[in-house]
């Protein structure tokens, strides 16, 4: 294939009389891809890590704090009491007390070893203490096991240390301490060093509270109720139904006892947005950057080649006096574009890995998926000929005649 | 008023040496009207630059109004550009963004003139082309021949000694480089030094002095006027 | 000569108009982003109480398991035990010391109108207000004797001070918390250190508390724990003595030691207590003590979120990407104007005059764009409070400093970004381009 009418051995020469200009724009595209690679691998690890599902009901769950006051306040009865009467309101599915709410920030962990002693290594899970509601309230399904029974759940006083002798774990829980989920069924795991537990079920999933843990998948449930004074309630509605029954359950919470205040009452959903709001603040930031810095240089693009159109308006006209066609030159104009835009992209490669190196090393981010770097080489490729379009087309209209006149 | 003395001018492009200039001798007098003639590529507009001052030399010397200009700076050089010397190019070189007040006005900036002086020279040298009354107006809404005006008008404003004309009929039609030839030698006659590069023999003619370059080098004069080859030091 | 030049400046600005903005917009947008995202790392990294940030030591002491360090690689906790925190108090061995907590309790106001609500606690010693310079409103903070005798006294915050007095001068009034009556000692005035130095367990720019009571008062009401508690053993026995007795960490410890050698003789008193504990069976790890001051423990702590230095850097990189993309216009411009450049150089402008009639353009552009910037990043930090919420309203205060780096910025970039530009204008050679 003969190639000649490309000029493209011109073209680079008279590239290099205007070093500078190009070398400007090359750079420029250079930068724009190092930054917009690296942002792009950010926003999709960022946004992978928000979609993961939490295992509840979450569009129709909330809950609250109940905290008594007096010293005389009963928190063993007010408990019972509260929850026999908010599972008698119609709409609400189930409801029990909890002692964390799943990734709200705050919660308690432990570490489960499959023997007793100091030295033994564990594995770190979260803690939820919940009665025979626990399943249903929080929309987990019973993959090998059973579910606790009432007479299991057992009262924990505040600063009670012990632990009770049953324990549902997470799947991935499961999968981490004993490889295989039916195997753990009815094995013996230890809690804090060498109090035994029973692994009675293995439910599908339930994160932890912590959004930002290694481990937040590691969850284990434990039978039990709480005699604190500061507790909280966790709440399942029917579809649709959360929204009405906050306020009601609100309300018959701080009419039923007095001498305790109903607070921090909130859904499940504010929770995960408030959870991952740095993240998603992180999304949209760096996306405004994408933007806003794609546009700066395809603004400067479109700048650059319209002087350069400009400069060379009577070359342009003598080129087409001497037969070339529109076509031709406005495919000058675009090659020219897309060899600045292809030493820009080479070099743009190298940052982009050398950036990412240094982020992965500093920040401990995900290394980019090399997949990245073809695709933003050709997006960007394609955002620099539709840059230069504009000014290809201008360069392509004009006349002739020009050359033999004095401007 | 101008002595040039073995002016020898060399430009190195590729690697290969070209002599613009080599040996190049000539004296201009006070009130003198030159005209500098020759062929394309002779060498007229290298001296007509270095004349100006827009362009150093290698070898050689030049002496403008009595002082050596070689060892002058660029600041140094620029006044005198300024103070001394006034072009008039053969596209005129207007600037187009400004009008003919703010035109005519650029000179005079670089001068330091206060704004009073500067308005009243301005309008001199406007009325003097004829065009006081268009002030206001573009480059672009003028003729050629009255862009050349405003172009000598600006030139003019700084009352130079010395002015320097690169083919200022080039881009004009006969009549109206006529009419501009007739206002030049009407500046000469009013005691301004005036030389002309041009490669029109009838325009040269109209001159009181013609000199020829070819090569480099004044290798001919008209003989009715009295030019020197060598200068006697 | 400068207003000649500024009309110069304006005339081309004016007259490539579109140009003009785009860069305009561009070192807009690069300011706009770099200042709003180095105020808030200047606010994360800033040092809280500068005149006494380096006289004042947080206290690491290596409590943990024999079996695994606190922190890879071996680190201490970064909190102490409940033991370990009294029995340096009681040894008093520092200039001035305090323990220190968080916890929460009801607030029941004597008026009828204001409803019992949850309110934070600090739980600390009387120097820590001497300590950390807490400004005081209306009385001060309690005595040394008064922690002693675990005497229910309170210093409330402005907030919960308005909240339940209405504003008014309360020490010497009472006031119901955790179902005890408290006297209040002390109002303080508005205090925010940022970080949130003394206590950034759970967050570093967190609110301060709502009131501040003598520690010991976790253990005569039994308060419940705020923060992080660590454990790497269950407590041994039931009860809330069992869990103040055992080796949880929740408590943070400050020493004042005013000079190095107080330091010093801190960290040898130290040592000496962890050697004693040894002999009680406690502290079967190496010793492994630390002091930091103020700076050392906020860098420890990584106070200043990843994410924002990742967007430091990304903000770098875009006013680099926007002045380079001036540069090029610049450049691309100016050498438009080469025939206007020869001209003038003709007759009679020197090098000088050249250089001052593009650089009062640049500048001029600069300046634009410095305003627009400034603009930008009071808008880009309205947005970072309304994406991160909470989390960075302590941290979105662009005060006076910020003010005159962004212009600082401004100007230089965009004189940084016109020198190369105005240097090739200068350069043209006035003949080059006079004749067509």
């Amino acid at each position: 294939m003969n190639l000649s009418y490309l000029e493209l051995g011109p073209m680079w020469r008279a590239l290099m009389r205007n070093k500078v200009g190009a070398l400007l724009i090359a750079i420029q595209i250079a930068v724009t891809m190092t930054i917009v690679l690296n942002s792009i691998s950010i926003v999709v690890e960022r946004d992978k890590m928000m979609q993961r599902a939490s295992g509840l009901d979450e569009q129709n769950t909330f809950y609250l704090t109940s905290t008594g006051y007096t010293s005389d306040f009963n928190a063993q009865n007010t408990v019972t009491e509260d929850l026999l009467a908010i599972r008698a309101i119609p709409g609400v599915v189930d409801a029990i007390q909890l002692n964390a709410i799943p990734i709200s920030g705050g919660g308690w962990s432990m570490s489960l070893a499959t023997e007793a002693g100091p030295d033994v290594e564990g594995t770190g899970t979260a803690v939820y203490m919940v009665d025979e509601h626990g399943l249903e309230t929080l929309d987990l399904d019973l993959i090998a096991g059973r579910n606790f029974t009432a007479n299991e759940i057992r009262w924990r006083q505040a600063a009670q240390p012990d632990w009770p002798e049953t324990v549902i774990i997470t799947e991935a829980l499961a999968l981490t301490i004993f490889d295989n989920v039916d195997a753990a069924v009815g094995q013996t795991v230890y809690i804090g060093n060498d109090e035994p537990m029973t692994i009675i079920g293995v439910i599908d999933q339930l994160q932890a509270p912590w959004v930002g843990w290694n481990n937040l998948e590691h969850s284990m449930l434990s039978p039990e109720n709480m005699a604190f004074n500061s507790t909280r309630y966790l709440i399942r509605t029917e579809d649709g139904e959360r929204d009405r029954l906050m306020p009601i359950v609100e309300e018959m919470l701080a009419a039923r006892t007095s001498g305790r205040i109903i607070r921090n009452m909130d859904t499940l959903t504010a929770t995960r947005d408030r959870s991952y709001r740095q993240h998603n603040a992180m999304i949209k930031i760096l996306l405004t950057v994408i933007v806003c810095l794609t546009l700066i240089t395809a603004l400067g693009i479109v700048g650059l080649a319209s002087f350069s159109v400009q400069k060379r308006i009577k070359q342009i006209g003598t080129k087409r006096a001497l037969g070339a066609s529109q076509a031709s030159v406005m495919r000058y104009f675009m090659l020219e574009n897309g060899m600045i835009s292809t030493v820009g992209l080479v070099l743009g490669t190298g940052l982009t890995i050398g950036l990412n190196m240094l982020l992965v090393n500093w920040f401990n981010l995900t290394p980019l998926d090399w997949m990245y770097i073809p695709i933003g080489v050709i997006s960007l490729l394609i955002v620099g000929q539709i840059a230069v379009l504009g000014p290809a087309r201008r360069a392509a209209n004009i006349a002739p005649a020009t050359a033999t006149r004095t401007l | 008023m101008l002595t040039m003395q073995s002016l020898t001018k060399t430009y190195v492009t590729d690697n290969v040496q070209t002599h613009a200039l080599r040996e190049f001798n000539l004296q201009v007098n006070e009130g003198d009207f030159v005209a500098v003639t020759g062929p394309s590529g002779s060498g007229k507009t290298t001296f007509l630059n270095i004349a100006g001052l827009l362009e150093t030399f290698n070898q050689g010397t030049y002496t403008l109004d009595g002082q050596n200009v070689s060892a002058l700076n660029d600041k140094q050089r620029s006044k005198v550009r300024n103070e001394k010397i006034g072009f008039i190019f053969q596209n005129f070189n207007l600037i187009p963004d400004l009008n003919l007040y703010d035109n005519v006005d650029v000179p005079l900036r670089y001068r330091g003139f206060n704004a009073q002086e500067r308005k009243r020279r301005i309008e001199q040298s406007l009325e003097r082309v004829g065009l006081a009354k268009r002030m206001q107006h573009l480059p672009s809404q003028l003729s050629g021949g009255q862009q050349q005006r405003v172009a000598i008008a600006r030139a003019l404003a700084g009352e130079p000694r010395f002015l320097l004309a690169d083919e200022p009929t080039g881009n004009l039609d006969t009549k109206m480089a006529h009419s501009v030839m007739a206002l030049l030698t009407e500046i000469n006659q009013n005691g301004t030094t005036i030389v002309m590069v041009t490669h029109d023999p009838e325009l040269a003619a109209q001159t009181q002095r013609n000199i020829f370059v070819r090569d480099g080098k004044v290798s001919e004069t008209t003989p009715e006027l009295v030019v020197t080859d060598k200068i006697a030091v | 000569m400068f207003g000649y030049y500024l009309r110069l400046g304006f005339a081309s600005i004016k007259k490539n108009y579109i140009l003009s903005l785009l860069m305009v917009v561009a070192i807009a947008l690069g300011i706009g982003a770099s200042v709003s995202v180095v105020t808030v790392n200047y606010l994360m990294s800033s040092n809280p109480i500068p005149h006494k940030s380096d006289q004042l030591y947080y206290v690491q002491l290596d409590s943990w398991s024999p079996h695994e360090p606190a922190r890879e690689p071996n680190d201490p906790p970064d909190q102490i035990t409940w033991r370990d925190a009294t029995n340096l108090m009681a040894a008093g061995a520092a200039f001035r010391q305090t323990a220190s907590a968080s916890s929460g309790a009801v607030i029941e106001p004597n008026d009828a109108d204001v409803r019992p609500f949850m309110a934070s606690i600090r739980l600390n010693f009387a120097d820590f207000f001497a300590m950390f310079d807490t400004p005081f409103l209306y009385g001060s903070g309690w005595t040394d004797a008064e922690d002693q005798a675990r005497r229910p006294v309170v210093v409330l915050s402005k907030e919960i001070n308005d909240r339940v007095f209405g504003g008014e001068n309360s020490v010497g009034r009472s006031i119901q918390i955790a179902a005890t009556e408290f006297q209040v000692v002390g109002v303080m005035d508005t205090w925010q250190p940022v970080p949130k130095f003394y206590d950034v367990t759970t967050g570093a720019f967190n609110d301060t508390e709502d009131v501040y009571m003598p520690f010991y008062m976790k253990q005569e009401l039994q308060l419940s724990n705020g923060g992080n508690t660590n454990c790497w053993k269950s407590p041994e026995g039931e009860g809330f003595e069992a869990f103040l007795n055992s080796e949880c960490v929740n408590y943070q410890f400050w020493a004042e030691l005013p000079s190095e050698a107080d330091k010093n003789a801190y960290m040898t008193f130290l040592n000496g207590y962890v050697e004693q504990q040894k002999e009680l069976g406690r502290f079967e790890r190496p010793l492994n003590n630390r002091l930091s001051n103020v700076m050392e423990w906020l860098e420890y702590e990584e106070v200043v979120a990843d994410d924002a230095q990742i967007m430091l850097w990304v903000a770098f990189m875009f006013l680099f990407v926007c002045l380079v993309n001036t540069v090029g216009l610049l450049l691309s411009k100016f050498s438009r104007k080469a025939p206007e450049i020869a001209l003038r150089r003709a007759i009679g402008a020197s090098k000088q005059d050249i250089f001052y009639q593009h650089i009062v353009e640049t500048a001029c552009i600069g300046l634009l764009g410095g305003v627009l910037g400034l603009v930008l990043s009071l808008a880009g930090l309205e947005g970072i409070k309304l994406l991160y919420g909470d989390f960075m309203q302590n941290l979105v205060k662009l005060d006076l400093t910020m003010v005159g780096f962004a212009f600082v910025l401004a100007l230089i970039s965009s004189i940084l970004a016109g020198l190369y530009p105005t240097w090739r204008a200068c350069a043209v050679a006035p003949a080059a381009q006079l004749k067509s």
